[in-house]
């Protein structure tokens, strides 16, 4: 096992060390550079000063090393769009925000998921789970920014009872942030994507094992219900969940781009945008190699919680 | 259910009869397909929205350029000569609506164009050929995978600039390795089965193997793929238009309207509804059809 985790960390390495130099010759191959004068003139003298500080008159191979020698030790340089702050900085804070809306979607997306799934599944082929089969559709096929103007227009242009966007003040804790309102209507929209993959799998993977032979057996020694439905069927109904959700909590980490520019929301969002537009090269490479990282960990995590569950994947048999 | 119909299909017989019984593959996908309501409903709307992009010129009441600027911002419903109101500079809001649906359908099956000119001869190597070949594009596609789709779709924006062709190519790019890895995989576990075994050793020749039996078996997954990746595609280029950093004015374009919508959403709610809905209904449209197309092809799926 560790053996496995420790070679599948140095082919993550590996992916973020081509992944770097990918991004990097890509943003070096775009004609122009963040110091152009499209807005004022710079004196030669200035302009040349500018480069020399931030290393830009070098050959980028050169440049390329400087940056990686200096990410290794944690420094990933000053974003051009704010000099005043560091990188680094700038990506704590406007990803606290992300994270908040993602950690209230995640919990709201597969809580109630989880639930409505097997509720779905327990009154199968019933109107409530027709109901729910419908709405996962719609949830998984409907675009996020599609609901949430839906949401807008009906909550708080037609209803007038939530906020259309913004966020008031930069909250530093999860918990006051949930006594505001602000959140509703963006974790809403955000949240059933997520929710309808989870209450869909959910049902799958409960129906299936509602009529496995080892909840007959436990029904038929005479387990009680809710033994049955925790101890059996919900244990194993968790297993294709795990392998079908992980890949979605790096999305919902990152946020989303059109969530948070619907809402307002001073996240990390805004920034893959005006960053690529700016030529901001050292936020470019922080933000691509910090989305590389948390979807190979991810995975990573994934995959040992697989074989954590289901003990027969790492006996190489023949698995769910 | 329909398990007993599936069977025959995949046994190695004569040339006359093997070409017999492809037919009744397909026959039978048809047959299957048009029991199910929902992929009915599906094909309708896809067929409605090619419809719409097809005849645009003629369904259109304006070109989708003509701004009329003392007409600007109209609710839907209350000038007989603009039913579905105008825009923020007085183009008839129909009208656009119609042409978005020629944008939409030109990305969505241009980009799955691209990713099937990409990805089927990449896969089909790299499954046929397996050893070096299959390992490099395997690791291409591994790399891929890390990076973020969407910021690599802006990326490339920035490098290429915006416009329907740019974006096409833009999320053709970004797309083919699905196909890649459908085809790579279907041609690596096809390679394996008895029925080709048993090819090869009545001394089919290696391009009759290829086009009798790999290409075939091939094709039905591909199909269902498209399907899904015009959707795909459909709401790449509606999300990059929405950035504002996809289609170029004065071309109309679903997720433009939609992205440009927000800043009326409070008085104007016609300019953000009706684009919505349209994306929506397109959405589940394509999603129906794939659903039913795939139920219909692989009837090892249902069980």
């Amino acid at each position: 096992m560790t053996r496995y985790i420790f070679s599948r960390l140095l082919s993550l390495l590996f992916v973020l060390w081509v992944v770097s130099m990918i991004t990097f010759s890509l943003m070096h191959s775009v004609p122009g550079g963040p110091f152009d004068e499209t807005n004022q003139r710079l004196p030669p003298a200035a302009k040349a000063n500018i480069l020399e500080k931030y290393g830009l008159d070098q050959p980028v191979w050169k440049q390329y090393l400087n940056y990686m020698w200096n990410a290794l030790h944690f420094d990933f340089g000053i974003p051009f769009q704010q000099p005043t702050t560091t990188v680094a900085r700038l990506i704590a804070e406007s990803w606290l925000v992300t994270v908040q809306v993602g950690v209230m979607t995640i919990t709201l997306a597969f809580g109630l998921g989880f639930l409505v799934g097997i509720i779905a599944a327990y009154n199968q082929n019933s109107w409530i789970d027709s109901a729910v089969t419908f709405m996962a559709m719609l949830g998984i096929t409907v675009p996020n920014f599609v609901v949430a103007l839906w949401l807008i227009l009906f909550f708080s242009v037609q209803l007038d009872i939530l906020p259309s966007g913004g966020w008031s003040e930069p909250r530093n804790w999860l918990i006051e942030g949930v006594f505001s309102k602000d959140w509703i209507l963006p974790v809403l929209a955000y949240a059933l994507a997520p929710f309808s993959v989870v209450a869909r799998y959910t049902r799958a993977s409960v129906v299936d094992a509602i009529n496995a032979d080892y909840v007959r057996t436990a029904r038929a020694k005479g387990l009680r219900e809710h033994a049955v439905i925790s101890r059996h069927v919900l244990k194993n109904a968790l297993i294709p969940i795990v392998t079908v959700l992980g890949p979605e909590i790096p999305n919902l980490l990152t946020g989303s781009i059109f969530i948070e520019a619907i809402f307002r929301i001073p996240g990390l969002g805004k920034y893959f945008v005006t960053s690529t537009f700016n030529r901001d090269y050292p936020m470019i490479m922080a933000l691509v190699l910090l989305i590389a990282i948390l979807w190979g960990i991810t995975y990573l995590i994934t995959d040992i919680l697989y074989t954590r569950l289901d003990p027969r994947v790492r006996l190489g048999g023949g698995g769910v | 259910m329909e398990k007993t119909t599936a069977s025959p299909v995949r046994l190695p017989l004569p040339a006359a009869e093997a070409s017999l019984q492809h037919r009744t593959l397909w026959q039978d996908a048809i047959r299957r397909f048009f029991k199910n309501r929902l992929a009915i409903v599906g094909l309708a709307i896809v067929s409605f929205f090619l419809f719409l992009a097809l005849f645009a010129d003629l369904l259109a009441p304006y070109p989708y350029d003509y701004a009329n600027f003392t007409k600007v911002l109209l609710f839907p419903f209350i000038d007989p000569a603009h039913p579905l109101g105008t825009d923020d500079v007085g183009r008839d809001y129909l009208s656009r609506l119609i042409y978005g649906a020629r944008t939409s359908m030109t990305v969505g099956i241009s980009v799955q164009l691209i990713a099937l000119l990409i990805g089927i001869p990449l896969g089909g190597l790299a499954g046929y050929l397996g050893g070096k070949t299959d390992f490099a594009i395997s690791r291409v596609i591994d790399i891929m995978t890390a990076f973020p789709g969407l910021l690599f779709a802006i990326f490339l924006i920035t490098i290429w600039g915006g416009g329907l062709w740019k974006v096409i190519l833009v999320l053709g790019v970004t797309s083919w390795i699905g196909i890649t890895r459908l085809v790579r995989g279907q041609i690596l576990s096809l390679r394996e089965k008895e029925y080709i075994e048993a090819a090869r050793c009545i001394g089919s020749s290696r391009w009759r193997i290829i086009s009798r039996h790999l290409i075939p078996n091939t094709l039905t997954p591909l199909l269902v793929a498209i399907s899904f990746g015009i959707p795909a595609a459909i709401f790449g280029e509606a999300g990059l238009s929405f950035l504002g950093i996809g289609i170029n004015d004065p071309l109309p374009s679903w997720g433009k309207m939609v992205g440009i919508s927000n800043a009326y959403v409070r008085v104007q709610w016609h300019l953000a509804l009706f684009p919505t809905i349209l994306i929506a209904l397109a959405m589940l449209g394509f999603s129906f059809l794939g659903d039913g197309l795939r139920d219909a092809l692989d009837p090892k799926l249902v069980e």
